[in-house]
């Protein structure tokens, strides 16, 4: 008896061990872990697209939030109210979806470029020119981010100082020169490495989106063309000729010529949201009271009628609208990060700043030809008139492509003249810093 | 369906035609109740040691031959009476027994050791047990719904009312923020899967875009999946006193199923067969528009001058939500044995058509339960189960797409009527994106879930003595299911072609596994003098888990097409979760002064790959005491004081020890980006240190019983998915902050059998309920969790405050708004039994808790709901002034569960019915949900839009109405 329950005692104590001796060390099978030393080409290749992948989630929502915002069109959706009350009137909420945007998936990228950056550097698989072509890429790709927070974010500015270690006490918060000037520099030392990698390729393909501008020396053209946009808002307006010179801006060239997010509806791609079926956008009908006629004087301008197409009027919280976007007819069209028809407009500001008013006159003049129809101006009475002018081409030629036109008002301190809809509907100057920031710092 | 009942009555048939032995010593006898009189069917009686056993008839009359010559021992056990043990008189061929009703549960033996237990007179902790006939009163959805007011210290609460489930248990308050919120379910001795599993809808209602990125989808909870039918027993261990044993998968406490098992005797035929129907149980109503310039003031004149004529109205609720088809369910057991071999075996086929158009759940089960033994000391119990079901979801919840149906109707006017033409065409629906009638119609969304459960137990009795017991059980079993989900919208619903890509189809098919084996030993020493006793158990527990869930999306679809291959645009997912963990503990407990004082201490280590360290073993102590006083005063029968002290743990959920990248593909390239939420390789689990005291009394001869505890639990190491600063790259970091959290409550019982007499029986029950929460220490900042922003309701997380406050706006500014958890529950319940009548009633009391009642503000922002002249539009105009307080309302509500009558057929009528073959019939008229007394101005205050939370509940989007189900049954015993 008490050998068989030896027997036993022993057995269970034996398969207890054995399954405490059992691996219990499992590995995640469902992602990958962050990028590390010594990445392979792969892994830079997949880190470095990610930064475009990135970008292009944030920017229909940017798109679509500004465009309501700045009164160039609404929402319509029964699901989500706030597109016609908080966007509209009252306060942005922080911490709610519209007032908290254009912050959480821009610094997520920054964090992402960050750590390609900290990680480049040891990829011995990559010859030495290749890593700066990297480099070059990674800080233009982070300095669109960081311009993206900081258009949409003026008022208390922003944390740059930003890490890979959640762990550490949040960046503190900058002055808006301060963020401005971080964007420069990165914008700068990119081209230096960029430069610096010189006939070499990037060790990746940039996607059909940068058709044309895939080589580092191509691409510092696209480099100094976001420099150039940010020294107009700067307000350095020789400095932003001096960048538009070594741009891709070119009057012979297509006005679209330029570089796109691709949007697509294959497996794991991202599809464009704010594409033309999508029945909850609507275009302010006010675009249509402000465009001018074209030559022959029957048509309306011929960006309004491209990148519009009217609907059957449906109102809503008292709003109205018959018109439809058209910029973007499917679910795979692209949106443009910087194109020639910004340039050509971002030249013309600069020479009118610069009292240049005939050189400016003739960019001007070729866009609205161009690109909208409409017969040429004769030479501008001041300059003040100027503005005006390129303010109305600016609002047509990029019609709900960025937040152009609420960051245009806001420059020329002109946001008061906006269409106000509604009784007590206001026009916000900034959005909010997120709840979850502000949270975060107590 | 046939062929299974005649293989039923075959087993039935084969198992009950054993040969009689020759007779010696007859003996007959009536077994009748001890205070009515009635004669007790059912009865089992026994006589230790022997092979002998009978059920009494419904006279009440037994018969037992081949009784052994001289003084013989009678057995007696019925359920809901004390066992009783009567001693025969050696020349007795006649007698006469009676049986004691155990309305209190005296008799019950609770589980406190992984494979011991102690009598419920002893239970040193408020273990709440629910016994079969307490679940089976009225037929009830699902096994929660069953268990809903019932349970003291436990919110057992409904997500929506679609069929199939989504139902959460949340025992003694919030025991977590942001691990695992779920009870740990064990069914005979083995681990299993409560999984929650997403139909992937979000690919139609993208409701997980914009406001709120988590899970809308409504998922159905695995737990459904059990026939109630089958269960003899719940034991429910509500915290970390009671559960320590169990561990770190123990801290929100511990469900313990045990299924019905064959008793000696011949083979007993069960059959139930329920006819029944459901119907909303209220509707919430749109704006009647009076005229067109009504109309005009909301909607665009085009439309209205298109669609609105006066007088038109169409009932949306009744469209949709009206439908009353006939429910049925056949419930068929047969159980019996000898003395070596006994056997259950149940099948059930069970049909529930939802209310909403497209919706209803399936289910058939099919159970044995087999014991065998071998030799002396060997008992082998074998419990196999097989469940099939099939739910239909339709669409519910939330959604930014204008898809779900109950989104639908704040921007679709009344006057619009959205019925097909003669040609079956349904019309396009100006108003809003879809069209909800056709969306009913032509959307499928199907769970259908395959279940095998299979446990093999067996134990071994080393050492059967006066003084020492030794016994070893080893629990081998498994939980496998397979869940596959078919949605299909087709491409010519409405909203299909707006994404640019019309016809979408999703295919997921998950698979799940939990496997355990635990070994337990136990001594039990009693002395000669037998004063006392001391058992000693000690054990293992290990558990293998895996769940792989992938899916297929597809895209543009041709109309007819279902097949994800057959999709233009193609998405592959799959999310495999692997698990191992395992438990070693011990336990000693002492019996002494003549059962009055009870001691137990016990330690557990449990070590979990989910841990930071899968290796590290983490210790949970426990202690407990109990001491009964004996009629100390008056009418005082015993009062029981006790007291318990234990922890338990709360692992990390999967995943939480590693930092992923987020993935995808960019123009045809893979990419990774940094993903959105941080682990820490070195997470622990959290851990709950419970403490319970509580007295029980029982008065007035065993007709009453009192019973009252008092806890508080401190959960330390508290997991926290911190909300960071947006700038660090990422959004959340799960971590051990250092916080903790408190909960305190007090829990009340009586029991009272207020009339007892030869004719009418009446037992009355009520229970209290209240915990409060506080997060005692929390070192980092504070953060909001889950809602949709601060302007609609978000949850903070902040110290000195409950874990459950609501933060909204007033006037514009952040600041508290409420708290979604109750100020206290109670429970009544009446059973009254008059000559051949039954009737029973269970009340369910919910006091505060509040709710965000976002449908309401969506009807406010269409200008759509039924009372916006004189409400609606001063709601939404405040709302809109940064006020979210006019959204938030009260969900107390006092909810009539169930009430049946039932009438047990004459034994006279009985035997010509059924071919002379029936023992007994009973014919039942019942209802579920009938009565509903709340200031709630939605569905239903039971409400979470993202389904099972340990935080983020009471959220009402658009929800599937809840139903009221009125039910007849015939009840019959072969």
């Amino acid at each position: 008896m008490t050998t068989r329950l030896l027997r036993v005692a022993s057995a269970v104590a034996l398969s207890a061990l054995a399954l405490s001796a059992c691996n219990f060390d499992i590995a995640n099978p469902n992602s990958p872990d962050p990028i590390g030393s010594n990445p392979s080409r792969a892994r830079v290749a997949a880190s470095a697209l990610g930064l475009l992948a990135g970008v292009r989630s944030y920017y229909p929502g940017w798109i679509l939030n500004t465009s309501i915002i700045g009164r160039d069109g609404y929402r319509f959706d029964g699901s989500e109210p706030r597109y016609t009350t908080e966007a509209l009137t009252g306060a942005l909420d922080g911490g709610g979806f519209i007032g908290g945007s254009q912050w959480v998936p821009q610094y997520r990228n920054i964090r992402s470029a960050n750590e390609l950056l900290t990680y480049i550097g040891t990829a011995q698989a990559l010859s030495a020119s290749e890593i700066s072509a990297v480099k070059g890429y990674t800080r233009t790709m982070q300095a669109l981010d960081f311009l993206n927070v900081l258009v949409a974010h003026t008022q208390d500015s922003i944390p740059i100082a930003v890490g890979i270690d959640v762990t550490a006490p949040p960046a503190p918060f900058v002055t808006q020169t301060l963020a401005y000037d971080h964007v420069e520099n990165l914008l700068d030392s990119a081209l230096t490495d960029l430069q610096a990698a010189g006939s070499t390729g990037f060790p990746y393909s940039l996607s059909s989106g940068f058709s044309g501008f895939d080589t580092p020396t191509e691409f510092i053209k696209v480099n100094r063309a976001l420099r150039a946009r940010v020294d107009v808002y700067r307000q350095n307006w020789a400095q932003a000729l001096t960048d538009l010179a070594a741009s891709f801006v070119d009057t012979l060239a297509p006005l679209s010529t330029g570089t796109y997010l691709v949007y697509s509806t294959g497996s794991g791609e991202a599809t464009n949201s704010i594409q033309q079926s999508t029945a909850e956008n609507f275009a302010h009908p006010q675009l249509r009271d402000s465009a001018q006629l074209q030559t022959g004087g029957l048509l309306l301008d011929a960006r309004f009628l491209r990148k519009t197409f009217g609907r059957t009027a449906q109102t809503t919280a008292n709003l109205t609208s018959d018109l439809g976007w058209a910029v973007y007819p499917g679910p795979s069209s692209p949106i443009p990060i910087i194109r020639n028809e910004e340039l050509v407009l971002l030249r013309a500001e600069a020479n009118l700043q610069l009292n240049n008013l005939s050189a400016a006159l003739d960019d001007i003049n070729f866009v609205r030809t161009t690109s909208g129809g409409l017969p040429a101006l004769p030479a501008f009475g001041s300059q003040a008139a100027g503005i005006d002018a390129l303010l109305y081409e600016r609002r047509y030629s990029l019609l709900y492509e960025w937040g152009h036109r609420w960051i245009d008002m806001r420059r020329y301190g002109r946001l008061n003249q906006l269409s106000i809809d509604r009784p007590g509907d206001v026009v916000y100057t900034t959005f909010p810093i997120p709840t979850d920031e502000v949270l975060a710092r107590e | 369906m046939k062929p299974r009942m005649v293989w039923l009555a075959l087993v039935c048939f084969v198992l009950s035609a054993g040969p009689l032995a020759a007779q010696t010593r007859i003996l007959t006898g009536t077994v009748r109740d001890s205070a009515t009189g009635g004669a007790l069917a059912g009865v089992a009686v026994t006589v230790p040691g022997t092979r002998l056993g009978a059920y009494t008839k419904d006279n009440g009359s037994f018969l037992l031959a081949n009784v052994p010559e001289g003084a013989a021992t009678l057995q007696l056990r019925f359920i809901g009476y004390r066992r009783r043990t009567v001693t025969i008189e050696p020349d007795a061929t006649t007698v006469e027994i009676t049986m004691v009703r155990d309305l209190l549960k005296l008799d019950e033996i609770v589980i406190t050791g992984q494979s011991t237990g102690v009598g419920r007179e002893n239970l040193p902790n408020a273990v709440a047990t629910i016994s079969s006939d307490e679940l089976q009163r009225t037929p009830a959805p699902t096994l929660e719904a069953a268990l809903q007011g019932k349970v003291p210290g436990a919110y057992i609460q409904a997500n929506g009312g679609a069929p199939g489930g989504g139902i959460q248990i949340n025992l003694r308050g919030i025991s977590t923020i942001n691990a695992g919120a779920d009870p740990l379910f064990i069914l005979d001795g083995i681990v299993i899967s409560n999984s929650s599993i997403a139909n992937g809808q979000n690919a139609v209602t993208a409701a997980a875009a914009g406001g709120n990125a988590s899970n809308q989808d409504n998922p159905t909870n695995r737990l459904a999946d059990l026939n109630p039918a089958d269960i003899e027993k719940i034991e429910i261990l509500k915290g970390g006193s009671a559960a320590s044993i169990y561990g770190s998968k123990a801290t929100n406490g511990v469900v313990i199923i045990t299924t019905k098992r064959g008793q000696v005797g011949r083979a007993q035929f069960n059959v139930s067969q329920r006819f029944g129907f459901s119907e909303i149980a209220n509707k919430i109503g749109q704006r009647t528009f009076k005229d067109s310039a009504d109309a005009a003031s909301v909607f665009s004149p085009a439309l209205v001058g298109q669609y609105f004529r006066p007088g038109q109205r169409v009932d949306y609720e009744e469209l949709l939500y009206g439908r009353k088809s006939l429910a049925s369910e056949t419930e068929l057991s047969v159980s019996g044995g000898s003395d070596q071999t006994r056997y259950f075996i149940s099948g059930l086929v069970k049909n529930e058509p939802g209310i909403a158009l497209g919706s209803g759940y399936k289910k058939q089960g099919f159970r044995i339960n087999l014991d065998q033994t071998l030799g002396g000391r060997v008992s082998v119990a074998v419990s196999t189960s097989v469940t099939h079901s099939r739910s239909d979801r339709a669409l519910s919840n939330n959604d930014n797409t204008g898809t779900s149906p109950g989104l639908v109707l704040p921007f679709t006017p009344s006057f619009f009527d959205p019925r097909p033409d003669s040609l079956g065409v349904f019309p396009v629906n100006p108003f809003e994106r879809s069209n909800p009638l056709q969306t009913l119609n032509l959307l499928k969304n199907q769970e259908d879930v395959w279940r095998a459960l299979g446990t093999v137990s067996t134990k071994w009795s080393a050492i059967t003595g006066d003084r020492h017991n030794l016994n070893f059980t080893v629990v081998g079993g498994a939980d496998y299911f397979n869940q596959q989900n078919d949605f299909l919208s087709p491409p010519e619903l409405q909203y299909e072609s707006l994404d640019g890509q019309p016809g979408t189809v999703i295919l997921g098919k998950a698979s799940n596994l939990n496997a355990t084996l635990a070994v337990n030993g136990a001594h039990i020493y009693t002395p000669v003098s037998k004063a006392w006793s001391a058992t000693t158990s000690i054990g293992m527990q290990y558990e293998y888990r895996e769940l792989n869930n992938t899916s297929v999306l597809g895209r543009s679809l041709l109309t007819g097409q279902s097949s994800p291959d057959q999709a233009t645009n193609r998405d592959v997912s799959q999310d495999v979760r692997p698990g191992r963990d395992l438990g070693l503990f011990g336990q000693e407990e002492v019996l002494l002064l003549n059962r009055r004082l009870l001691l137990t201490a016990g330690l557990r280590a449990d070590r979990s790959s989910n841990n930071g360290n899968p290796d590290k073993y983490f210790y949970y102590p426990k202690l407990a005491g109990s001491y009964r006083v004996i009629a100390p005063i008056g009418s005082l029968d015993e009062v029981k004081f006790r007291a318990a002290y234990g922890q338990t743990g709360n692992a990390p959920t999967y995943g939480s020890k590693n930092t992923f990248d987020t993935t995808g593909v960019y123009d045809g390239n893979f990419t990774t980006s940094v993903g959105p939420r941080a682990g820490d390789p070195n997470i622990r689990p959290e851990r709950q240190k419970e403490v319970e005291f509580g007295l029980d009394a029982q008065l007035a001869h065993g007709r009453a019983q009192l019973s009252f505890s008092w806890y508080q639990r401190n959960i330390t190491d508290l997991l926290l998915d911190q909300t960071l600063a947006p700038s660090t790259g990422q959004v959340t970091r799960i971590f051990n902050s250092g916080a903790t959290l408190r909960n305190r409550g007090i829990e009340l019982g009586l029991q009272l059998i207020p009339v007892q007499s030869s004719s009418v029986y009446w037992s009355f029950g009520t229970s209290f309920s209240r915990n409060r929460s506080l997060i005692t220490k929390l070192p980092i900042p504070a953060f909001q969790t889950g809602g949709f922003g601060t302007s609609l309701g978000v949850f903070q997380i902040e110290q000195g405050k409950s874990a459950t406050q609501i933060i909204g706006l007033v006037g514009g500014v952040q600041k508290p708004i409420g708290d979604a958890y109750p100020d206290f529950q109670m429970g009544f319940s009446n059973d009254v039994e008059w000559k051949r009548f039954r009737f029973g009633m269970h009340w369910d009391w919910k006091k505060g808790g509040d709710v965000i009642n976002l449908t309401r503000l969506l009807f406010d922002a269409g200008q759509n709901s039924p009372d916006v002249a004189d409400g609606g539009v001063a709601r939404i105009t405040k709302w809109g002034a940064g006020n979210t307080k006019v959204y938030l309302e009260d969900g107390s509500y006092l909810k009539m569960r169930e009430i049946s009558v039932s009438y047990g057929l004459p034994s006279n009528l009985v035997a010509t019915m059924f071919g002379g073959q029936a023992r007994n019939a009973r014919i039942t008229l019942s209802g579920r949900n009938l009565i509903r007394i709340a200031d709630y101005s939605g569905y239903d205050p039971e409400v979470s839009n993202f389904g099972n939370q340990a935080i983020v509940r009471n959220i009402d989007v658009a929800p599937y109405p809840p139903s009221k189900s009125f039910y007849l049954s015939l009840d019959v015993g072969f």
